[in-house]
């Protein structure tokens, strides 16, 4: 116990780096900081219990003793459909409700970012494809098309993953880079 | 008050049978909730003509059961979230104490939206002591049909454990959660509390595909309370039961024994589970108020009383031998 003390010391200084070693996961939308999120989870399993995509899963013993029991997404096996009822389920401030409307969702959300990868992207190579765009639940907003359907992610991306979700290139030529703060 | 006319009222003879009632209800729900969500999960998908035929089948039980209630289940379903660690009954967010304490442990924070959901529990645990323990705890069902298991196998001839410990071990092991959720910045206790475990493994077993690690551990409490001490996680280690009994400790209900009708069976201290004395009227601040000991007393000597401190010792029961010999001795040193 007293070595999962220090270990649990060692890495609450610094969870980001922790969490960047393991697998690139995303907490569920409206999560807070990551260190905040870890205090204030109390591993109910609400959230999963709400998700009607079933995309949130908990962590077992393999992300650390912190993380345990603590709810993640893996964009490329299923993406968030930002429902946003796991945040009026989670009754510890963990994952923050937020209003299912367009406006709130780009404002609070901030799940990660998504990334193109113009040497895997089929639309770079040539080979109209356009899928991820078709996939985003804010097109146009957090991704436009360009000539030949090349995607091009902005700002305003919120990270649910629906387009590594859906990408047909293999790798993904998408990825969402997690903001777990 | 003339306590020598006193009779327990006489359904609280049957209030183990309500209790059981109420322990079966909680895991039953606890079983019932993962299996509307995976329900609620089709149903929002559309996907009837997509599913393995064994998954139709669910399908279509659940539907059966639950068509009465809801045309719309993927949404309306969504009114009882949750366990009894934490929940969500129709708007009423409810959760347990031990989650409100771990979770100021581990934020250093006071996080009032959530402290209160844990506020009816509290005062339920103010009046009534640690009833969660013994009338709702889904982890205490098991380990009470587990103490079954144990009687019988002890009568097939295996070799079960009866050893004791200090009773005052779990609150050290409370306090030790709480210190390392501190230092983790994580609820550490919620790993360790059987009812949150069983209540989420329940529902990773239903509905994630598998049960987790902590299925590992209360599978190892389950072997502890087997093979080394009955009752041994709820009475020597958990944390959630030191936290219950610390805040039911001036419980206002609580029982008593009527020394006028007690023979001395000692049957009451037999069957309770949590190794109290009720037969010398030693209840403490452990006692659940499961009313086994009302339930098993074959002369209708235990009965409740409502007083914020326990009775203090009675001595022999009036119709215990000991009893008699006390007065035959008395009446000849009178002659």
């Amino acid at each position: 116990m007293g070595g999962g003390a220090l270990a649990a010391l060692a890495t609450a200084g610094a969870p980001s780096t922790a969490g960047a070693a393991s697998r690139r996961y995303l907490r569920p939308p409206g999560a807070v900081a990551e260190e905040e999120f870890l205090s204030r989870c109390i591993h109910c399993g609400q959230c999963g219990e709400a998700c009607p995509n079933r995309c949130i899963k908990y962590f077992g013993a393999e992300n650390g003793h912190a993380a345990i029991d603590t709810p993640y997404i893996i964009p490329r096996e299923k993406g968030c459909i930002l429902c946003m009822k796991c945040g009026d389920v989670c009754p510890s401030g963990a994952i923050q409700p937020i209003p299912r409307e367009a406006e709130a969702i780009l404002d609070n959300v901030a799940m990660g970012h998504a990334v193109v990868d113009e040497n895997l992207c089929l639309s770079f190579q040539g080979k109209t494809c356009g899928v991820c765009y078709r996939a985003c639940p804010l097109p146009d907003v957090a991704i436009y098309v360009a000539m030949l359907e090349q995607p091009h992610v902005t700002d305003k991306c919120v990270g649910c993953g629906l387009c590594e979700r859906s990408c047909i290139q293999m790798p993904q030529a998408i990825r969402v880079m997690p903001n777990r703060g | 008050m003339t306590a020598a006319k006193r009779k327990p009222f006489f359904l609280w003879r049957h209030l183990n049978k309500l209790r059981w009632l109420s322990l079966s209800l909680v895991f039953a729900m606890l079983v019932a909730l993962p299996c509307l969500h995976v329900y609620q999960t089709y149903r929002a998908a559309h996907a009837y003509d997509l599913l393995a035929p064994s998954e139709q089948r669910f399908y279509d039980i659940m539907e059966t059961l639950t068509s009465p209630l809801t045309d719309d289940p993927a949404e309306d379903l969504d009114v009882v979230k949750g366990s009894t660690w934490s929940g969500n009954f129709w708007g009423l967010k409810l959760s347990d104490p031990l989650a409100a304490l771990g979770h100021i442990s581990a934020g250093l924070t006071l996080y009032w939206p959530f402290l209160l959901t844990a506020l009816i529990p509290l005062v339920i645990t103010a009046i009534f002591g640690r009833i969660f323990c013994g009338w709702l705890c889904p982890a205490n069902f098991l380990y009470e049909l587990n103490t079954n298991l144990t009687a019988w196998l002890q009568w097939a001839g295996l070799k079960v454990g009866h050893r004791r410990f200090d009773r005052r071990i779990k609150y050290l092991v409370l306090a030790v959660g709480l210190l390392l959720s501190v230092f983790s910045g994580s609820i550490m206790v919620a790993a360790v509390y059987p009812p949150a475990i069983v209540g989420r493994e329940l529902y990773y077993g239903i509905a994630q595909g598998g049960f987790g690690v902590g299925m590992v551990f209360f599978a190892g409490t389950l072997l502890f309370d087997l093979l080394v001490a009955r009752r041994g996680f709820c009475r020597y280690l958990c944390p959630g039961g030191a936290l219950y009994s610390l805040l039911g400790r001036y419980r206002l209900v609580r029982l008593r024994r009527l020394v006028e009708a007690c023979n001395d069976c000692r049957k009451c201290n037999a069957v309770c589970e949590f190794e109290l004395d009720p037969w010398r009227d030693g209840f403490g601040q452990e006692c659940t108020n499961c009313a086994a000991c009302i339930a098993i007393c074959p002369t209708n000597a235990m009965t409740f009383d409502i007083r914020p401190f326990d009775h203090p010792e009675q001595g022999p029961g009036h119709l215990g031998q000991r009893y008699r010999r006390g007065r035959e001795e008395q009446m000849d040193e009178a002659v």
